[in-house]
């Protein structure tokens, strides 16, 4: 496992992407599904 | 396009990366073409169908000569959710084996056999619905009763896919052993994947078919465990959503970067997902039946978390694309936190129709955990929200997805190129669906919440006050339904222009290889004995003592219902 890691790491000499916008784009996902799970859980409370 | 590969040398990763690409020769072409008709001619008629039932649902229309709502509804639900989907997408896998792996011509006979067995059960079936002897919705659930040539057309296209599954995985095994020490192409693993997931789903209504419906239906049985037929079905249903979203995250995850200038994010994490909805798409059939008396609440609950396992794969997915978009725009040189969003090629169809499947599955995922919250459940179950849910699931994020694969998958096939005018017209098209799938799908996500009813003809329920509340959404529905039918028409003409009138010439048929650096697929991705196996352990354990219990501890079984809907 080590030796594998450490040849994958030799053949990826680039540094790694600028990912910013796709962690922001994927946060806001995960809160828009709680948004809308937590609405409908409340509307379900309330009947 | 393949990289060369590294001396032999014992490791645990395939040195080689990226997909070598085949060319389609007539006879394949011929065949996929084949699966597209059938495809476009069901887009039609199915959505007639659901221009006639959002009209009818508006209060304001009646169907002429007798015509019987459920019959309409049953060929909507059979002709668009069971017959086009699996059609493009036997079809659509065909062209992606052709092209990575390629077919003998044993192979290719036998794949037209299957398309064969396919297309015979599927007119049979067909027949008995429109001539109102199938009036039993796409889920024929017991104890309604249909004419015995429908249980047995399903039945034949169940065995035809079947073929063609075999082939497609005999072409995989014949690559691999011609290829030893290569990683196989990462749309060939996939298509391999999807055909196994759906192979042991139909399992279920394989022996649903044969055990229960048909000796019923043919009179040999008088009665029918109704709670075993659907725990059956939906032992195949819920994977049935999944054998259509699939194919979608394959144009997603390996087709899509090429055509946005990109390449794939990463090979295993793509192969990775599929394999965890290979594990997590069939032992939970039991989300779909939470409020079914009979089935005990524990083995329910245990279903309800094995689905929400696919929430990973499901979130690798969405990160693994936003990834592919950020980082290509950012080597284009868009900067900032969102500037690589404006390097996206929205003018072209290819790019824009599956990009809005994407965002369509937003609303649609979110919607679909709180449908499995099984609480929850009970506030939307049997309402037309779910209507609306899988409208955003199936009709966009899915459909869209496909059109977005005909538009070069289509003048590839027929020596013909995709022309501006036809990707000016796509682009309507996408507008079009999307503006009235968002009218119609919203209204029917509102109207589910309060207490609207799916399947349901017309009725003013005796004037209750409630359903007093639902008739402008319904309204809404019709008005999102006739520009939605609008989008379908124009889609069919943009087919017949594709396939007989765009000039001739070569289009790309887009696939996307590895950065030139990517980190090697490590062997494990392959082990396919040990993926097999899991699968089939989660099912046992999910489905054995729930399966058992409603054989032993049987309910009275049913005598047929064919009236008033069903064989009548
Ligand atoms: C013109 C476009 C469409 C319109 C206006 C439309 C409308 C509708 C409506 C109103 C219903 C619910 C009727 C009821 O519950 O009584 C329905 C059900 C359904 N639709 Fe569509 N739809 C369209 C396109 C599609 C597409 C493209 C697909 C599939 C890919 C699809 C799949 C289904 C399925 C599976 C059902 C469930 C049938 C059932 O409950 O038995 N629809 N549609
Ligand atoms: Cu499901």
């Amino acid at each position: 496992m080590t030796t594998e890691k450490k040849k994958q790491l030799e053949s990826s000499p680039e540094n790694e992407p600028n990912l910013k916008g796709t962690l922001i784009s994927v946060s806001v996902v995960g809160i828009f599904i709680l948004v809308t799970w937590f609405g409908v859980f409340m509307l379900f409370l309330s009947r | 396009m393949e990289t060369a590969t590294a001396p032999a040398k014992i490791t645990n990763v395939f040195t080689n990366r990226g997909t070598k690409e085949l060319s389609l020769p007539k006879n394949e072409r011929r065949l996929v073409m084949s699966y597209m008709y059938v495809a476009f001619i069901s887009l039609f008629i199915g959505g007639l169908m659901g221009l006639l039932q959002v009209l009818v649902r508006s209060g304001s229309f009646e169907l002429p000569w007798g015509i019987n709502y459920y019959t309409i509804l049953t060929v909507h639900g059979v002709i668009l959710g069971l017959v086009l989907t699996s059609f493009f997408i036997i079809g659509f896998q065909n062209a992606l084996m052709g092209k990575t792996v390629g077919y003998s011509k044993k192979q290719l006979n036998w794949a037209w056999i299957g398309f064969a067995v396919m297309t015979i059960g599927m007119i049979s079936a067909a027949i008995t619905v429109l001539l109102g002897k199938a009036n039993v919705l796409y889920t024929f659930y017991a104890p309604l009763q249909a004419h015995p040539v429908f249980y047995i057309g399903i039945t034949l296209v169940v065995v035809g896919s079947w073929i063609n599954a075999f082939v497609n995985f005999r072409q995989f095994y014949v690559w691999k052993k011609n290829h030893p020490d290569e990683k196989s192409p990462l749309l060939a693993f996939m298509v391999v994947i999807n055909m196994l997931m759906w192979c042991i789903a139909t399992i279920g209504v394989a022996s649903a078919m044969l055990a229960q419906f048909i000796p019923w239906s043919l009179g040999y049985k008088n009665t029918i465990n109704v709670l075993l037929s659907r725990t059956l079905f939906w032992y195949f249903g819920h994977p049935l959503v999944y054998f259509w979203l699939l194919p979608a995250y394959m144009a997603w995850y390996a087709i899509i970067p090429k055509i946005i200038g990109g390449k794939i994010f990463s090979d295993t994490l793509a192969r990775f997902s599929f394999i965890l909805f290979l594990f997590f798409s069939i032992p939970v059939g039991l989300h779909h039946q939470l409020t079914e008396p009979g089935l005990d609440s524990t083995w329910k609950f245990i279903q309800v978390i094995l689905t929400f396992m696919v929430v990973i794969p499901s979130l690798m997915t969405a990160f693994s694309l936003f990834a592919t978009f950020e980082i290509t725009g950012r080597k284009k040189g868009y900067g900032g936190l969102f500037g690589w969003l404006k390097h996206l090629p929205w003018k072209d169809v290819r790019f824009l129709a599956p990009f809005i499947g994407m965002l369509a599955f937003i609303p649609g995922g979110a919607g679909g955990i709180v449908n499995a919250s099984y609480q929850i459940n009970t506030l939307v179950h049997n309402t037309i929200w779910v209507t609306g849910h899988f409208h955003l699931t199936a009709a966009t994020t899915v459909i869209l997805t496909f059109f977005g694969i005909a538009y070069w998958l289509i003048p590839h096939l027929t020596g013909r190129k995709l022309t501006k005018s036809v990707n000016r017209l796509g682009i309507i098209q996408t507008i079009l669906w999307t503006v009235g799938m968002l009218i119609m799908s919203t209204s029917m996500h509102i109207q589910g919440l309060i207490g609207g009813p799916r399947r349901s003809d017309y009725s003013d329920y005796g004037g209750t006050a409630q359903a007093a509340e639902w008739g402008a959404y319904q309204m809404a529905q019709a008005v999102g339904g006739t520009i939605l039918f609008i989008a379908i028409i124009l889609m069919v003409y943009i087919f017949i222009k594709m396939v007989f009138f765009s000039p001739k010439g070569e289009e790309e048929f887009p696939i996307a290889q590895e950065e030139d650096h990517a980190e090697f697929t490590p062997k494990w991705t392959e082990n396919w004995k040990l993926w097999i196996s899991i699968t089939i352990v989660l099912i046992l354990f999910a489905y054995t003592v729930p399966v058992m219990d409603v054989i032993q501890n049987a309910p009275p079984g049913s005598a047929p219902f064919d009236w008033p809907i069903g064989n009548s």
